[in-house]
C-alpha cells in the first residue's frame, strides 16, 4: 500500500510551525512544553506566535527540568491532554531517559492496557557550524531499541506534516521525533515529496526508483542519497532510496523486495553505526535471507568518537556527498576504482547552510 | 474524654483491618510461591493510605508507589483482581503484566504505581495542570516516600506545581527509611523546610496511625486544591513493620530496633481498637477467602498476551 504524502512548498521550519500551529487549534487539550518556545526565537521559528494566539497557559515555558517536564507530560497525557515536548537540542533529552524509557514506553503495557500516554517528543539534532560533542547528537537507536516508543526521523515537510498530524490525531502512544537542523531552511518542492510505502503517515518512503543498489537512508542523509543518486543517474548508475522514516518500526519486506531486486546494499545513517540503525538493517537483511546480496553491506554514518568542534576535523567527522557518491559507486562497480567522477565537496554544513532546493 | 467509636471510625478500621490481614495472606502464601514477584509490604503504614484516600473522590486521582496494595484498595480498587494480578493470572487488573509493584484501577482514580522511586511525583504534577486545563474540580495526589525527596525530579516537580498554581497535593509518606538506611544517614536538609522554600503550604502530621486526623487534614487541603489555592504538601509520618521487600520481619538485621516499633504498634488502630476489630474479622477473612479462591481459579495469561498493549 502506498500513498503520496501531503504535497507542500512550505519550508522544513514552515512545516513544524505548520504542525505545531495545527495541533494545538485542533486539540483544546493540547500542550507544548519547551525551554525557550515562547522568546523571541521561538525554537527556530517553530512556535513563534502561537503563545498569542493559544496563550501561555498552553504554550508553557518550562523550567529546567527535563526529567521533571517529561514527567508533567506524562502525567498530563493519562489525564485526558496530549503534550508536546520539545528539546532544542536532542542532547538534552539525556537528562529525561528515565521517564522516557521506565514510564512512558512502559505505561501501556505494564499495566496490561489499562493507559495510554499519547505524547510527541521534539529533538532538535543541531549538527554542523561547531556544535561540538554535546551540541549534536543523533540519538535515534538508543529510543528505537525500547519496545513501546515509536521513533520518526522526518526528512521533507511533507513528512513533517503528515506524520506530526497523525501523531496528534491519531496515534495513541508516544512518539519520538528527531528533526535535523541542517533541514529547517530546505523548500521541499512538491514533485519530489517522497511516495510513502505503507498504511499510515509514519512508514517507509521511497525516495527514487533503481536497480542497481538499494540505499536506506535516515534524516538528511535521505536527501544526500538523492543527490548523490542524481548525480550517479547520468553516469549510469541507478539508485533505488528508501528513507526509513520510522526507525523504530521498519517494515522489512519493502527493505527485502528492493535488495531481492538490487543485490547491493549501502545504509546511510545519521548516527555511529554500532548498535544502531545501520546494525538493525543489517541484522534484517541477515535475519531474512542475506542470500540475496551479492555484496557485504555497506554503511556509513558518524566516524567513531564523539563529534568534534573544529571545522577540519567535523567535515570528515560525517559523510558528505563526495565521500557517499563514492562509496555507492565503489559497491555497484564492485572495485575500489569505480571509474566515476566524483562531486566535490568538502562540508556538507557548506551545502545547506546556503542550500535552496531543489528538494 | 473517650467516645464510642462512630460509623465513620469503624469505616476506617475496617479497610485498615482488610489491608492488614490480605497483606498477611500474602505472607501465608508467599512460601508456596504462588506470588512470584517481589511485594513491598505496606503492614504498619495501612492508616497513611486509609486516610488519605477517605478524602478523595472517585474522580480525583492518584499516583503513587510500589509500596501500592494499601492504596489500590483504599482508593477502592477490587480484591480478587487485586490477588489474581498478585497471581499473575489473567484475572489480575492488569492481566498479570503488573504484578504487586505495578497496580493500578483507573475506574477509581487509582493511576498507576513505579517500581523507580520518585518517578510518579511529576505525573502527578502533570495530571494536575491537565485538570486545571479542562476546568475539573479533580484534585491529584501524588504519593513518595522520604527517599524520594532526595531525588532531583522531586525539586523539580515542587518548583513546576508552585510556579503553575496545579492542585496536586503532594504527600511525603515518611516511614524514616530508604530500604535500610536512616533518614540521617542520607539527608543534610530538613525535609519540611526545604519543600517550604518553594513557597508552598506544609503540614506534617506525626502520628500515621491517626485515621481520623489524616482524612481530616486531607480533606481540608483538598478542599482548598479544588478552590484553586495551588499545590499543598503533608508529610505524614509512619512506620513499616516489615523488611523493605519481601514477606519477612528484620529487626535481628542490625539497622533498626523492636523498640522502634514499640509506640508504633502502641497507637496502631487495629490494637487500639481490637474489640471492634476482633468483630469484623469473620466477614474480612471470607471477602479475602473469596479474592484467593479467584485468583486460584484464574487461568495464567494465555502465551499471546507476551505481545499485546506494547504501543
Amino acid at each position: 500500500m502506498t500513498h503520496q504524502s501531503t504535497a507542500t512548498s512550505l519550508s522544513y521550519r514552515e512545516a513544524l510551525h505548520k504542525a505545531m500551529h495545527d495541533a494545538m487549534a485542533g486539540n483544546p487539550n493540547a500542550l507544548l512544553f519547551g525551554q525557550g518556545i515562547n522568546d523571541h526565537k521561538g525554537i527556530f521559528g517553530t512556535t513563534t506566535g502561537l503563545a498569542d494566539k493559544f496563550g501561555k497557559h498552553r504554550l508553557i515555558e518550562v523550567p529546567l527540568a527535563e526529567e521533571g517536564v517529561t514527567g508533567n507530560c506524562i502525567g498530563a497525557a493519562l489525564n485526558g491532554a496530549y503534550p508536546i515536548n520539545v528539546h532544542i537540542r536532542s542532547d538534552f533529552v539525556l537528562l529525561a531517559m528515565n521517564q522516557i524509557i521506565n514510564l512512558a514506553a512502559k505505561y501501556k503495557y505494564m499495566f496490561g492496557g489499562l493507559f495510554d500516554v499519547p505524547m510527541l517528543v521534539r529533538l532538535v539534532i543541531g549538527r554542523s557550524w561547531g556544535q561540538g560533542a554535546q551540541h549534536s547528537q543523533s540519538l535515534q537507536s538508543l529510543f528505537a531499541h525500547i519496545p513501546g516508543l515509536t521513533v520518526i526521523m522526518p526528512a521533507s515537510s511533507g513528512s513533517i506534516v503528515d506524520s506530526y498530524a497523525h501523531a496528534v490525531r491519531k496515534h495513541r502512544g508516544p512518539v519520538i521525533s528527531l528533526e535535523h537542523r541542517l533541514m529547517y531552511d530546505l523548500k521541499f518542492e512538491p514533485e519530489h515529496e517522497p511516495v510513502v510505502l505503507g498504511a499510515t503517515p509514519f512508514s517507509q518512503r521511497k525516495v527514487s526508483h533503481g536497480s542497481d543498489v538499494t540505499i536506506v537512508s535516515t534524516s538528511i542523509m535521505s536527501l544526500e542519497a538523492r543527490r548523490a543518486g542524481e548525480w550517479l543517474a547520468s553516469r549510469g548508475i541507478s539508485c533505488d532510496i528508501i528513507d526509513l522514516h520510522c526507525v523504530s518500526h521498519i517494515d522489512a519486506d519493502v527493505i527485502m523486495k528492493s535488495v531481492a531486486r538490487t543485490g547491493k546494499l549501502l545504509v546511510a545513517d545519521t548516527s555511529w553505526q554500532p548498535y544502531g540503525v545501520s546494525a538493525e538493517v543489517c541484522r534484517i537483511v541477515a535475519m531474512r535471507d542475506p542470500g540475496v546480496l551479492k555484496a557485504p553491506v555497506v554503511c556509513m554514518g558518524m566516524a567513531a568518537a564523539p563529534c568534534p568542534t573544529a571545522k577540519a576535523l567535523e567535515d570528515i567527522y560525517y559523510p558528505n556527498l563526495t565521500t557517499l557518491t563514492d562509496a555507492i559507486a565503489t559497491l555497484v562497480r564492485g572495485k575500489k576504482d569505480n571509474g566515476i567522477e566524483l562531486p566535490h565537496e568538502r562540508s556538507m554544513a557548506d551545502v545547506y547552510k546556503k542550500f535552496k532546493g531543489p528538494f | 474524654m473517650l467516645t464510642a467509636p462512630n460509623e465513620r471510625l469503624k469505616r476506617l478500621i475496617r479497610q485498615t483491618l482488610l489491608i492488614r490481614r490480605i497483606e498477611e495472606r500474602v505472607i501465608e502464601l508467599y512460601p508456596s510461591d504462588k506470588i512470584q514477584s517481589p511485594v513491598h509490604l505496606s503492614i504498619g503504614q495501612e492508616p497513611v493510605a486509609v486516610g488519605l484516600c477517605e478524602a478523595m473522590t472517585p474522580q480525583d486521582i492518584l499516583f503513587t508507589t510500589y509500596r501500592g496494595h494499601a492504596y489500590y484498595i483504599a482508593k477502592g480498587g477490587t480484591l480478587p483482581e487485586l490477588m489474581a494480578e498478585l497471581y499473575g493470572r489473567s484475572g489480575g487488573v492488569s492481566g498479570g503484566k503488573a504484578g504487586s509493584m505495578h497496580l493500578a484501577a483507573p475506574e477509581v482514580g487509582m493511576m498507576g504505581s513505579s517500581a523507580v522511586v520518585a518517578s510518579t511525583i511529576p505525573h502527578g504534577v502533570g495530571a494536575a495542570l491537565a485538570a486545571k486545563l479542562r476546568g475539573e474540580k479533580q484534585a491529584v495526589i501524588t504519593v513518595f516516600g522520604d527517599g524520594a525527596t532526595e531525588e532531583g525530579v522531586y525539586h523539580e516537580s515542587l518548583n513546576f506545581a508552585v510556579l503553575h498554581k496545579v492542585p496536586v497535593l503532594f504527600v511525603c509518606e515518611n516511614n524514616a527509611l530508604a530500604v535500610h538506611t536512616s533518614l540521617a544517614e542520607r539527608q543534610a536538609f530538613d525535609t519540611e523546610s526545604h519543600a517550604k522554600a518553594y513557597g508552598i503550604n506544609t503540614t506534617v502530621i506525626e502520628d500515621g496511625n491517626d485515621l481520623i486526623k489524616i482524612g481530616d487534614v486531607t480533606a481540608k487541603l483538598l478542599a482548598s486544591l479544588r478552590a484553586g489555592g495551588g499545590p499543598e504538601w503533608l508529610m505524614i509520618k509512619t512506620y513499616r513493620y516489615k523488611e523493605h521487600v519481601g514477606p519477612g520481619d528484620d529487626f535481628d538485621a542490625g539497622y533498626r530496633k523492636r523498640a522502634d516499633m514499640e509506640p508504633w504498634w502502641k497507637s496502631d488502630p487495629l490494637n487500639r481498637y481490637a474489640d471492634i476489630v476482633k468483630g469484623m474479622e469473620a466477614e474480612v477473612k471470607a471477602e479475602i477467602d473469596r479474592a484467593v479462591a479467584f485468583a486460584e481459579a484464574s487461568a495464567p495469561p494465555a502465551p499471546e498476551q507476551l505481545l499485546t498493549d506494547v504501543e
